[in-house]
């Protein structure tokens, strides 16, 4: 069609012509409608490609078909004819491998021998649209626990043509799914994978899944892929029941809450009776019986009373002070005694001993008593204020001086108290002839013997006597007074004597002042004296036994030993129950002692002064 | 889906300071790939945006008589011929190729900047182009360097003499320019893309991509 001789620049111009003419972008054409024209051209992995063609409106032309699609890629001279018509249908053309190159441009050309119907210029890189994805197929992720929903993984193979393999080509996918019964699909976003999970499935619904790819770098996807068909409509009555349930909760909550907003408004706006009894007020604390102005004022014996009127109130001393309420004795009843007993003359020298008090008497508690360790002879001026006739007190003295003297004579060491034998003897002679009613022991004693061994034996009975100035409480009488049970240290007293003989001297002024009980610091010092000289079991004994016995004057402990002296000494003695328990407290009249033994208590119970509080009194109590 | 452009700077190959650094040849392809991937991306989206505004209605011939400028380098024009290639030369061509285009890069984006009412997409497609095209034909010569070592090689590159079609006072002939080297610019960052890929599936995958 061309002249040769011009060469290249006529070809140019004529191609440049052409080209003007025809349009870059393929889908829009001028060509006449009924005219044959190009439809598309398209290579499916960039190695070959195909143009397809329409025929246009047969009926305008006369001529037979001759169409012919003619090519012509850079450099070549001029337009060659499709090498295959077949292999893509009817009104195709189809270029293989070898008739492919990429990146050069290729310009086709739609005519027959007359006429030029269509052209069109492209590049094989910029026409591919892939074959689309084959062997669609889904696995189950997992079932919500609700079982309505689904989850499901998606997966499928490239499309066989396209050598994704070696690189050559790089696809990426979309997939579309939607309910059978919609009409718009739904889109995932493009994945570059060949598998993509799709969660949320309704269960009891059945979907449809296709797939189309593109290459990576262009913008046009290829056809799609055979539909996928995910059924899920076997459990469709469980959703239904899950679903129609929901509504009467909903309804339900709704009239609660419009209840509860009626009755909250009728609370709040009703009478003052009705707001009483849904909202009563709490009341204040309050004890039966017993008017809070009582507890202002601070008069506690009759709170106690009230208090003791209940059961489970334990009856506790809500005095001033902690002391313990002292024993009242009754003197004045001499024919409750038990006679010839050992109690008569425990109870005489009780008597003494109540006399020979440091002050310490009905009101006063016990508390200004031996709690001074240095006990002058003044005390014998305290012991005027006490009710008691001068021969009692006489007798005291006597006794108190005896008692040294009677261990000392017997030992026949010490003579700085011979001075006082004479007239103390002449003076216990007398006294006991004179109260005989008060000394039945004495005249007991005295009756079968002549005064002198009488007085030794008075003596010894004395000594004895003195030592057993603390004797153990074994009951209270009725009337008040109080029942004393024979110390059994008679044997033990009298050795205690003789073994005291060495230590005595160093702890006699402290024992001569106050026989009537020790504190715990007169002890201590005896002890600690006494312990020094390796004379251990007996000064323990001793003091031990000092310890041991009660007052009557109130309950002292002056046991102030360590556990282990107690120990030892109850080993080396005859058992003997050194503390009484307290049965009961009634206060301020007296004790109830138990008879039982209890053993030492401990080192806390030891009180300075030996005075026992209401707290230590309450552990030892059963 | 487009590799979006956070995705393509922020390695570093090697922590700073480091002495005996050795970044994987599979991570170099790997960052190869991506950035020949990402600059095909701009080209191809600058080249539409140009076409869209400029284009339309002039009658401009899409494909250009005048070839492009890399057109002397003989590139594989097939899949057979890629493959058959042996993958130090393909190398080395896209290095050629990548060289070509640092000059045309360049006076692109101060002239792109002269068109009357360019858009500011355009403008910044074209920087980002220039740059990562930069950032590739380093990793090129580290990939290079280390499937070659020691033989750096002849630098073969096609120059370019279009910048003064660029230049030109007819404002039509001038966009047909720009047009002209946007189109050689989609195609051969298309190509550089598939090399890449290519290589890297057989290399570093064993041709099981």
């Amino acid at each position: 069609m061309i002249a040769e001789p011009r060469g290249m620049d006529l070809w140019q111009l004529l191609f440049t012509l052409a080209l003007i003419c025809a349009n870059d972008s393929l889908p829009t054409s001028e060509v006449p409608l009924g005219e044959p024209q190009i439809i598309k051209c398209r290579s499916p992995e960039m190695e070959t490609f195909s143009c397809h063609w329409t025929d246009g409106d047969v009926h305008n032309h006369t001529a037979p078909r001759t169409m012919q699609l003619l090519y012509m890629k850079r450099g070549d001279e001029e337009w060659k004819e499709c090498p295959d018509y077949v292999t893509t249908g009817e009104n195709s053309c189809y270029f293989n491998t070898s008739y492919t190159s990429v990146w050069i441009p290729y310009c086709v050309r739609l005519a027959n021998e007359n006429k030029v119907f269509d052209e069109k210029c492209f590049s094989v890189d910029e026409i591919v649209l892939p074959d689309p994805p084959i062997n669609l197929n889904w696995t189950l992720l997992n079932i919500s626990l609700t079982g309505i929903h689904v989850d499901i993984q998606v997966r499928w193979e490239p499309p066989p043509t396209a050598d994704v393999r070696k690189g050559w080509v790089t696809l990426e996918y979309e997939l579309q799914y939607k309910e059978v019964n919609d009409t718009k699909w739904k889109e995932l976003e493009p994945v570059c994978s060949t598998t993509v999970p799709l969660y949320s499935l309704k269960m009891g619904r059945d979907y449809e899944i296709r797939i189309r790819s593109r290459q990576r770098t262009s913008e046009k996807f290829g056809e799609f892929s055979e539909t996928l068909s995910v059924s899920f409509s076997m459990a469709s009555e469980a959703v239904l029941c899950a679903e129609e349930i929901q509504f009467p909760w909903l309804f339900i909550i709704i009239f609660g809450t419009c209840g509860l907003v009626v009755v909250m408004f009728l609370i709040l706006f009703s009478k003052q009776r009705l707001k009483m009894l849904i909202l009563p007020p709490i009341p204040a604390p309050k004890i039966k019986g017993i008017d809070p102005d009582l507890l202002k004022k601070g008069k506690l014996e009759e709170v106690n009373s009230i208090l003791a009127s209940h059961d489970s109130y334990k009856p506790q001393l809500y005095n001033d002070d902690l002391w313990v309420e002292f024993i009242e004795l009754d003197i004045d009843d001499p024919d409750e005694k038990t006679e010839g007993s050992d109690t008569d003359r425990l109870l005489s020298d009780a008597h003494m001993k109540s006399h020979s008090c440091l002050g310490v008497k009905d009101d006063d508690s016990g508390r200004a008593s031996c709690c001074e360790p240095d006990m002058p002879e003044t005390d014998f001026s305290a012991s005027d204020t006490c009710d008691g006739t001068s021969d009692t007190d006489q007798s005291k003295k006597i006794n108190e001086k005896e008692e040294n003297l009677l261990c000392l004579d017997q030992k026949d060491n010490n003579e700085s108290l011979t001075n006082l034998d004479d007239p103390a003897n002449q003076q216990l002679i007398s006294q006991s002839e004179d109260n005989q009613s008060k000394s039945p022991f004495a005249d007991s004693i005295e009756s079968p013997s002549p005064v002198p061994p009488v007085r030794t034996q008075l003596s010894n009975q004395s000594s004895v006597t003195n030592i057993d100035f603390y004797a153990q409480v074994s009951d209270i009488t009725p009337a008040g007074s109080v029942v004393l049970s024979p110390g059994q240290k008679n044997k033990t007293g009298r050795a205690q004597c003789e073994a005291h003989t060495e230590p005595a001297a160093q702890c006699q002024p402290n024992f001569t002042m106050d026989n009537a009980y020790f504190c715990e610091a007169d002890v201590k010092k005896c002890i600690a004296v006494t312990s020094h000289e390796e004379v251990e079991p007996h000064v323990q004994d001793q003091s031990f036994n000092e310890d041991t016995y009660f007052t009557t004057e109130s309950l002292t402990t002056t046991a102030v030993n360590p556990s282990t002296a107690a120990e030892e000494a109850s080993s080396s003695e005859m058992p003997v129950p050194d503390y009484t328990s307290i049965h009961i407290v009634h206060s301020p009249q007296g004790l109830v002692l138990n008879a039982t033994a209890l053993p030492v208590p401990d080192k806390e119970f030891m009180v300075s002064c030996g005075y026992v509080s209401t707290d230590q009194l309450n552990k030892i109590m059963p | 889906m487009f590799l979006t452009k956070k995705s393509v700077i922020s390695l570093p190959i090697c922590p700073s300071g480091s002495v005996n650094c050795q970044v994987s040849l599979g991570e170099l392809f790997d960052r190869a790939v991506k950035l020949s991937h990402y600059i095909h991306f701009l080209s191809s989206e600058m080249f539409n945006e140009f076409d869209e505004r400029y284009a339309q209605g002039r009658g401009f011939i899409t494909k250009a008589v005048n070839g492009c400028h890399t057109a002397s380098l003989t590139t594989p024009e097939d899949k057979e011929q890629a493959q058959q290639i042996h993958h130090e030369d393909l190398l080395n061509l896209v290095l050629g190729v990548l060289r070509s285009w640092n000059d045309p890069l360049l006076h692109l984006v101060t002239e792109v900047q002269r068109i009357k009412e360019a858009p500011n997409t355009i403008l910044w497609k074209a920087a980002e182009i220039e740059e990562q095209n930069k950032r590739l034909l380093e990793g090129m010569e580290k990939i290079i360097g280390r499937v070659q070592p020691g033989d750096t090689g002849n630098e073969v590159y096609s120059s370019w003499s279009g910048l003064p079609s660029l230049q030109l006072a007819d404002e039509d002939s001038r966009l047909f320019a720009f047009y002209n080297l946007l189109h050689c610019l989609r195609r051969d960052s298309h190509k550089i893309d598939n090399y890449l890929k290519l290589l890297n599936c057989r290399l570093i995958h064993d041709s099981n991509c």
